[in-house]
């Protein structure tokens, strides 16, 4: 099978090949996510030598409706399938003695699956039906092997994704529609849809699309069911969930709400910048507010994304290869700081800020860890958080769409990586450094084993990486969002 | 004249439904449901006569044997239910189950 | 010039602390924590040795200002990380080399047998490369880069004692402030790359001078410059930003000296140099520098006289002195600043670390006046180095200080009007608050006579000779200023562009004056510290009781100063706001309403279906009313056409 299929296909015969294996389903699916790595390595490396400029592309003919099953990727799609690879073999890695059946692990292979063919596909009929397939895993992560309030946060997590989706299926028939009537052509290939004239409807269809990928980021107002998905998932699913599925929002916008209606989003970019602008600050100041660890990490989940989509909706080159970056920098960071709180949960069984204290005695490798983290999170320059904002915030400052001539959306940006200190610090010093309370946990809570340091190692070793030479990773990816440069 | 068979056969329809929606007893619903048929019945018979239609009286032979097979159906559920203990009103009998 | 080029010292100066760093926390820290500060120590060494090897190097006229690599591109956007050797740079550097080395060396003995102290020499390490980073980078986002490490370092520092709660308030504190006036430093770097497309401190300065030359200043400039002003009054502790440093003083007393004495809060002023040909090109600008600058050393040195804790009457100083640098710089003195720079750092650590001293005499990390007194016999060496420091600190000649603080005092009197007066009020208070600390600590009653117990004994050799050596060089650095001098005047124009026309574009207020040591300054300034020395001599040992009367008598006094004029109660009162909004965004706006508001549309529809569940209830005898009633209605539909 050809190497861009097969990005989709070995982890969902992985799956397949789990949901067999019984007892040894997790050696299955280390052995099916290092293969999934290395695929996805050798699908890059054409683009690494040619320095992002390459594009890999699968075809095959028109079916029904021109619906075909054809595939594209370039540097943002294939690092984005890396990303997906990596943090799978770290959620491996990470669930690696927990008592689950062989069910989880298959439901990890087939998220893998879908996603990257979301990341992958040309035919927009195909990018719908993976979209849509990559709820149902998350459902079952989150709906079987959450924490107590797990039922409702998958069903919410279901109902709100599914019923965004449905206004994005709308808008694509709609475009398909259109396209045909201007051309005669049925066709459902993104390369030869972007541009039809779709006059009036323009802006609904944006509107529509836009409903469809917001959910999914999240946007302020439709990310009400990312706190309760997040706290409720196991921590590998969290990890998934914020390093990959909500990327899968952003590539969505970058991919085909942008290219679709260009008009319509030329004329909509200040009003959506402005949205960004409010994730970034409202995520925040809720994050302040929050007394459970993963809740407020997902809550500055939503400022991280807001900050990308400042650099997506500006229109400047640094500000979309700022964007892309970020989407890797969040995967890395956030994950790692789910992990965390999912290691403390699994000793502990709480998660709340004032249920612990003190644990930088009894855990030191845990606080060394989670305080690297949360200052690669709030964007502590050196570290990968801050070249991802820098560069966002650079674009918006100097952005066409300037609001009213002044760098609009660089001030509220700012005022975003400001409050973050406000929200992160005082979380770590909650756990990590304030007096144990009389109901604190911290007893129950040993440092890190081998394994679980030896996984923090790798991502933070990313992290300095990543944060001190940003240039190799930008010139794989830049070069794909040359066409949203304005 | 010519109404009184049409108004015999709507009357003997409504009193047919009525019957079935009103009473809670499975034979008197069975019952009502054959009342309907006849009704039915009556009028296809009228409209042969009327249209010439010799297909409207085929129809009604048809009608008659459904009713009759119907009615053997019905009459032996019914008496699964009566011998299975649980009575014969319909308002109690909400769930399929042995 | 190119990276071969590059002088060894130069590479040594970053590869010996991240060595050492690597080295004690992967090799020394697992095996044997206790020897952590040997490699640290060496490492202090190499670096001491390549920063006055690139003194000497700069002073032969070796600047030089190169990029290494670019760190992140895209299209015509682009930052280069390299570094910048030029005179103003190397001198801030050679003074942190020498007092950092010191500090460490007294840090190896004071926190020995401390938990953390291998933690301690780690982080306080990386601090000190995040330094030497700030003081060579060449552009402004890799001096963000490190002016960020610099506040991370000193907020693990501060809370390093983190079980108790006024260390973790002050770490939080701290970062947050910084972080405020970060926001500042962010939005002045993004405006400047929107400006001039680049952030590097070179070209930066020749763009600026020929568009002011030309008479089209970009238009964000003086945004930029205020912002830049913004941050530097965060991190060296300006008014309104500076209320973080007094809890600074929680952690430990190497820190207090190093960072926030010497070196960290100096990077605020070190920034303002390096941005002053910016900064100069916006009439008025300077003269807010100066202004924000008098006015912080005024008030600040007043409330430093109302202090009873030995280290806080020594932040309110440092506040006090950073102000001093502000006035210069605004003045136009830059060299001037630089040097009241350097010599500060020395004066004011020895200072810091003589406070370290008392405290440890009585086995506590801080003194408090209350606690203290007539120790000069117990605590010889200290009582020496005390003074020498404070004779520096109060601008008597030949001491080190003078140099310094006299010739700004003589700035600001030939400026005239109020920066006059604050001259003469920072001249007299300064020596008022030192000479009260001297008086109360090593004279006077001593604690048994006040009805306290103490048994206060001098510290061992490993905390007294860093503190003497510090202290010498407070007192002999005034013969360093025409090195200082030599090197400031040459920092913006020693470095050939390869543009041409650059020297003569280069019109920078400051970069040529050599003031020199007037006789005016010599009487006023002297003066005014001998005044002030007088006053504290007499409201400390003539009337010994006057320090706690006027607090007894009108309390309300004592909470003004304890509030720094009512500014920190403003400041408390604007966090509690931000906080107070927060949590009704987070709890009430998105929990409870648009959150409630979504759940409530879905029991809706779940209303909305149970309505209708009725129907498929099982229930015969409904099922055929609501059959009926629908053919009903098809009837009646069908006769109505």
């Amino acid at each position: 099978m050809s190497l861009l299929t097969s990005l989709w296909a070995v982890p969902a015969l992985g799956a397949a090949a789990c949901a067999l294996s019984g007892r040894a389903a997790r050696w299955t699916a280390l052995v099916f996510s290092l293969a999934a790595l290395g695929l996805s390595m050798a699908a890059l490396r054409p683009i690494l030598v040619s320095h992002g400029a390459g594009l890999l592309v699968e075809g095959g003919a028109s079916g029904l409706f021109g619906i075909s099953y054809s595939l594209s990727a370039d540097g943002l799609s294939l690092a984005l399938v890396a990303l997906t690879a990596f943090l799978n073999l770290i959620c491996a890695f990470a669930s690696w003695e927990l008592e689950v059946p062989a069910g989880y692990w298959a439901a990890f292979q087939a998220l893998a699956a879908a996603v990257n063919g979301v990341f992958l596909a040309r035919d927009l009929f195909l990018f719908y039906v993976f979209w849509e397939a990559s709820l149902i895993p998350m459902f079952f992560i989150i709906g079987l092997w959450g924490s107590d309030n797990r039922r409702k946060a998958a069903l919410k997590f279901f109902l709100f994704t599914f019923t965004g989706s449905i206004f994005m299926l709308l808008a694509l028939l709609a475009v398909v529609i259109a396209h045909q009537r201007a051309t005669g052509v049925w066709t459902w290939s993104l390369p030869e849809l972007t541009g039809t004239d779709l006059g009036a409807g323009a802006p609904w269809i944006l509107l529509a699309l836009m409903a469809g990928f917001g959910v999914k980021v999240p946007m302020v107002p439709l990310h009400t069911w990312l706190p309760d998905a997040h706290t409720e998932a196991p921590a590998a699913g969290s990890v998934m969930l914020a390093g990959v599925m909500l990327k899968m929002g952003v590539y969505g916008i970058i991919r085909v709400a942008l290219p679709l209606v260009p008009g319509a989003a030329a004329a909509w970019m200040p009003i959506l910048a402005l949205l960004a602008g409010v994730n970034a600050v409202y995520g925040a100041l809720c994050a302040m507010a929050q007394t459970d660890l993963k809740r407020l990490i997902a809550y500055s989940s939503i400022a991280h994304l807001g900050f990308c989509l400042i650099g997506v909706f500006s229109g400047t080159a640094q500000g979309l290869a700022g964007a892309a970056l970020l989407m890797i920098n969040h995967g890395v960071t956030t994950g790692a700081l789910f992990l965390l709180v999912g290691f403390l949960y699994e000793r502990a069984h709480r998660r709340g800020l004032s249920d612990f204290g003190a644990l930088a005695t009894r855990a030191p490798r845990m606080a060394f860890f989670f305080g690297f983290s949360i200052l690669a999170s709030i964007g502590l320059p050196g570290l990968n958080g801050f070249v991802g904002e820098f560069m966002c915030l650079s674009g918006a400052a100097q952005s066409p769409i300037l609001f009213g001539g002044l760098p609009f959306y660089a001030l509220i940006g700012a005022i975003g990586v400001t409050l973050a200190a406000a929200y992160a610090l005082p979380a770590f010093q909650s756990v990590f450094w304030a007096a144990e309370g009389p109901n604190s946990v911290s007893p129950k809570v040993f440092d890190l084993g081998g394994r679980e340091s030896a996984i923090l190692w790798t991502l933070c070793a990313l992290m300095l990486w990543i944060g001190l030479a940003p240039q190799p990773w930008l010139a794989t990816l830049a070069p794909s969002l040359q066409g949203l440069v304005r | 004249m010519s109404g009184a068979v049409w108004a015999t056969s709507g009357a003997l329809f409504a009193v047919g439904l009525a019957t079935v929606v009103l009473r809670r007893q499975m034979l008197a619903m069975l019952l009502g449901v054959e009342l309907m048929v006849a009704a039915a019945d009556l009028a296809l018979v009228r409209g042969a006569c009327r249209f010439m239609d010799p297909e409207a009286l085929a129809a009604v032979a048809v009608v008659l044997a459904v009713a009759a097979a119907e009615a053997v159906v019905g009459l032996s559920l019914i008496l699964r239910v009566l011998r299975s203990g649980r009575g014969l009103d319909a308002g109690e009998l909400s769930e399929l189950r042995g | 010039m190119n990276a071969a080029q590059v002088p060894w010292a130069a590479w040594l100066l970053f590869l010996a602390p991240v060595s050492a760093i690597l080295i004690g926390m992967f090799v020394v820290r697992p095996l044997k924590p206790e020897w952590t500060h040997l490699p640290i120590l060496a490492s202090c060494a190499v670096v001491t040795v390549c920063a006055l090897l690139l003194l000497q190097r700069v002073l032969m006229g070796g600047s030089f200002d190169l990029n290494f690599y670019r760190w992140a591109g895209v299209g015509s956007w682009g930052v280069d990380f390299g570094l910048r050797i030029d005179g103003p740079g190397v001198a801030v550097l050679s003074m942190v080399a020498v007092v950092g080395s010191l500090i460490h060396l007294y840090a190896a003995s004071y926190m020995e047998g401390d938990p953390g102290f291998s933690r301690f020499m780690l982080v306080f390490h990386l601090f000190f490369l995040a330094m030497i980073g700030l003081l060579t980078a060449n552009n402004y986002v890799q001096l963000y880069l490190f002016w960020e490490l610099v506040g991370a370092a000193s907020y693990l520092l501060i809370g390093f004692w983190y079980h108790k709660e006024s260390a973790r308030k002050a770490a939080l504190k701290a970062f947050l402030t910084n972080r405020v006036g970060d926001f500042g430093f962010l939005l002045a770097i993004l405006l400047i790359i929107d400006s001039f497309k680049i952030t590097h401190f070179h070209l930066l300065y020749f763009l600026v001078a020929r568009a002011t030359a030309a008479g089209h200043a970009p238009q964000f400039l003086p945004a930029i410059g205020l912002l830049l002003i913004w941050a530097a009054c965060a991190k060296s502790a300006q008014f309104p930003l500076y209320f973080w440093l007094p809890d600074a003083m929680e952690g430990p007393t190497p820190t207090s000296a190093l960072m926030h004495a010497a070196t960290m809060v100096t990077a605020g002023v070190f920034l303002l140099v390096r941005s002053w040909p910016l900064i100069a090109a916006v009439p008025g600008l300077p003269d807010l520098v100066a202004g924000i600058g008098a006015f912080t050393a005024v008030s600040s040195a007043i409330v430093a006289g109302t202090r009873k804790d030995l280290k806080r009457i020594l932040a309110y100083s440092t506040v006090s002195h950073l102000g001093l640098m502000m006035l210069a710089l605004g003045l136009g003195r830059v060299s001037v600043a630089i040097f009241h720079l350097i010599v500060h750092g020395f004066f004011k650590a020895a200072l810091f670390l003589c406070a370290g001293n008392v405290g440890h005499a009585i086995h506590q990390p801080t003194a408090n006046v209350d606690e203290v007194g007539g120790w000069r016999k117990a605590l010889p060496w200290t009582y020496v180095f005390f003074v020498a420091a404070s004779l520096s600190l109060a601008g008597i000649f030949p001491f080190g200080g003078f140099f310094s603080k006299d010739a700004i005092v003589d700035a600001a009197m030939e400026r005239g009007g109020l920066f006059a007066l604050s001259g003469l009020l920072i001249s007299a208070g300064s020596a008022f608050y030192i000479f009260r600390m001297l008086f109360l600590t090593f004279h006077g009653e001593r604690p048994e006579q006040k009805g306290l117990s103490a048994h206060p004994h001098e510290s061992g050799s490993g905390l007294l000779a860093p503190v003497g050596l510090l202290a010498l060089g407070a007192v002999v650095i005034g013969a360093a200023r025409p090195v200082v001098e030599t090197l400031v005047a040459g920092g913006w124009t020693a470095l050939p562009v390869g543009i041409p026309g650059y020297a003569q574009t280069m019109n920078l207020p400051g970069s040529t004056e050599i003031p020199g040591v007037a006789l005016k300054a010599l009487l006023i300034g002297m003066g005014m510290a001998a005044l002030g020395a007088a006053a504290a001599y007499a409201l400390t040992m003539v009337d010994a009781g006057w320090d706690w009367r006027w607090r007894k008598s009108s309390p309300a006094l004592e909470r003004v100063f304890d509030s720094d004029f009512g500014w920190k109660t403003l400041v408390d009162w604007f966090a509690r706001g931000v906080s107070s909004l927060a949590d009704f965004v987070g709890r009430v706006l998105d929990k409870k309403w648009w959150d409630g508001a979504i759940e409530g549309s879905g029991r809706v529809v779940q209303a909305a279906g149970s309505l209708f569940s009725d129907a498929a209830r099982g229930r015969l005898n409904e099922a055929l009313w609501w059959m009926a009633a629908g053919a009903a209605l098809l009837l009646a539909l069908g006769a109505a056409r």
